[in-house]
């Protein structure tokens, strides 16, 4: 959707590429810019040469020495990275899958710090997540979907299993921060499907950041806010 | 100088060909520069960290795609690293909160720097100018927090950056 505009002069672009490595722009138009640099050589030769031109500038940002553990961390999310492609073994949310009956018969607060770990875990395949939510079944605390957040433009959404909604029903997904009116609903979701949920409308994830599914009518709650009972329900926790 | 003689391409070739050596060779050259620059913008430590994290999976996955004919390798490692963290700073809206307290960016670091061509073309512009254009490349500032910490209206504060960046093109080529 984001193209060039036609009206762009030449002066504009550089502009805006000058500003883009500048650091001025906001949220949006920086997302804007990167969208089109995948494929507008014009800004990416204008924002390469400002790159060039002010790299410089770094110099006046003084050095520090790195923690012993982050080269540990890179060293680990690396491996992480590698191993999926290096090999046909099963995906690590098969592995989750043949847990869960393991983890139905936990309980209370190992539970969820095992969920937390086991997460953990299954997203060092991609680049750390900043926030995880693990959803329960309200009665049983059954664990039916993880949600992690890698970028705070974009949530995924993870099945960890199958649930049955009725024919005439749908899950939609809602999200509530502390301080807003209501739930927001962030749409509908299939039963074993994984989503990814751009957040770009909403503001950035926050801790303690309510998520629910709740069974509504085949095309969502007609009011737009939550009206049919909860199936899973979490909150996000930031990822030290 | 170090880093003329350490061959920055020549590590990211071979990061692309999936040697972690090189990666780790990359990490030991840079990442004290590439820390100060993240946590001068993000401004706390552990932040500053993770978008180093972030910024070498990135250099070790998109190692394959960097193209020298479009800027240096250590160019490239410095640009991943700041737009991670400006990326997160404008994600998170951080506006001037009265509590954001740095020290002047002009009073720290300077010493080791005037020989580069880009402070003597900033020397050349007007002081409280240069200090918007310093504000926002390293410190990560908004417009509106330039506007804030220096006291001058926002508008004046765009069109200083705008001129300042015309003539940083022009002396810079």
């Amino acid at each position: 959707m984001i193209s060039k505009p036609t009206d762009e002069t030449p002066q504009a672009l550089d502009e805006l590429a000058s500003e883009y490595v500048l650091g001025t722009l906001s949220a949006e138009q920086r997302a804007e810019v990167q969208q089109r640099l995948h494929s507008d050589i014009g800004l990416r030769n204008a924002v390469d040469n400002w790159e060039r031109r002010l790299l410089g500038l770094t110099e006046l940002a003084e050095p520090r020495t790195p923690s012993a553990q982050l080269w540990q961390r890179i060293e680990r999310s690396v491996e992480a990275l590698d191993r999926p492609s290096s090999t046909s073994r099963v995906l690590p949310s098969a592995t989750w899958w043949n847990r869960l009956p393991l983890w139905r018969g936990l309980a209370g607060a190992g539970l969820a710090a095992s969920l937390l770990l086991g997460a953990m875990l299954l997203t060092q395949t991609t680049v750390k997540p900043t926030y995880l939510v693990v959803l329960v079944a309200p009665q049983d605390k059954a664990p039916g979907w993880v949600i992690q957040a890698s970028n705070p433009r974009e949530i995924q959404l993870i099945p960890l299993g199958v649930v049955e909604v009725p024919a005439d029903k749908a899950l939609e997904f809602w999200t509530k921060a502390e301080g807003w009116q209501g739930p927001v609903s962030l749409g509908l979701v299939k039963p074993g499907q994984t989503l990814s949920v751009p957040l770009d409308k909403l503001p950035p994830l926050e801790p303690n950041q309510l998520f629910e599914l709740t069974l509504e009518n085949p095309n969502g709650s007609p009011i737009g806010k939550p009206t049919g009972p909860i199936q899973f329900i979490g909150r996000a926790v930031k990822v030290l | 100088m170090p880093e003329t003689v350490f061959d920055y391409e020549h590590h990211l070739a071979a990061c692309a060909r999936g040697e972690r050596q090189a990666l780790r060779d990359l990490y030991v050259q840079e990442s004290p520069r590439l820390l100060g620059v993240a946590k001068r913008l993000v401004r706390d430590s552990a932040l500053a960290e993770d978008i180093v994290h972030d910024a070498f999976l990135k250099i070790w996955t998109g190692a394959g795609g960097f193209d020298p004919a479009r800027g240096s390798a250590r160019g490239w490692m410095f640009s991943v690293t700041r737009h991670l963290a400006l990326n997160y700073l404008r994600d998170h809206n951080r506006e001037l909160q009265g509590d954001v307290d740095v020290p002047d960016s002009t009073d720290t670091g300077d010493a080791q720097v005037h020989s580069a061509h880009i402070h003597r073309c900033l020397e050349q512009l007007e002081p409280l100018r240069r200090d918007c254009i310093v504000h926002a490349y390293v410190d990560g500032y908004s417009h509106a927090q330039i506007s804030h910490k220096l006291g001058t209206p926002l508008g004046t504060v765009k069109a200083w950056i705008k001129r300042s960046l015309t003539a940083l093109r022009e002396c810079l080529g």
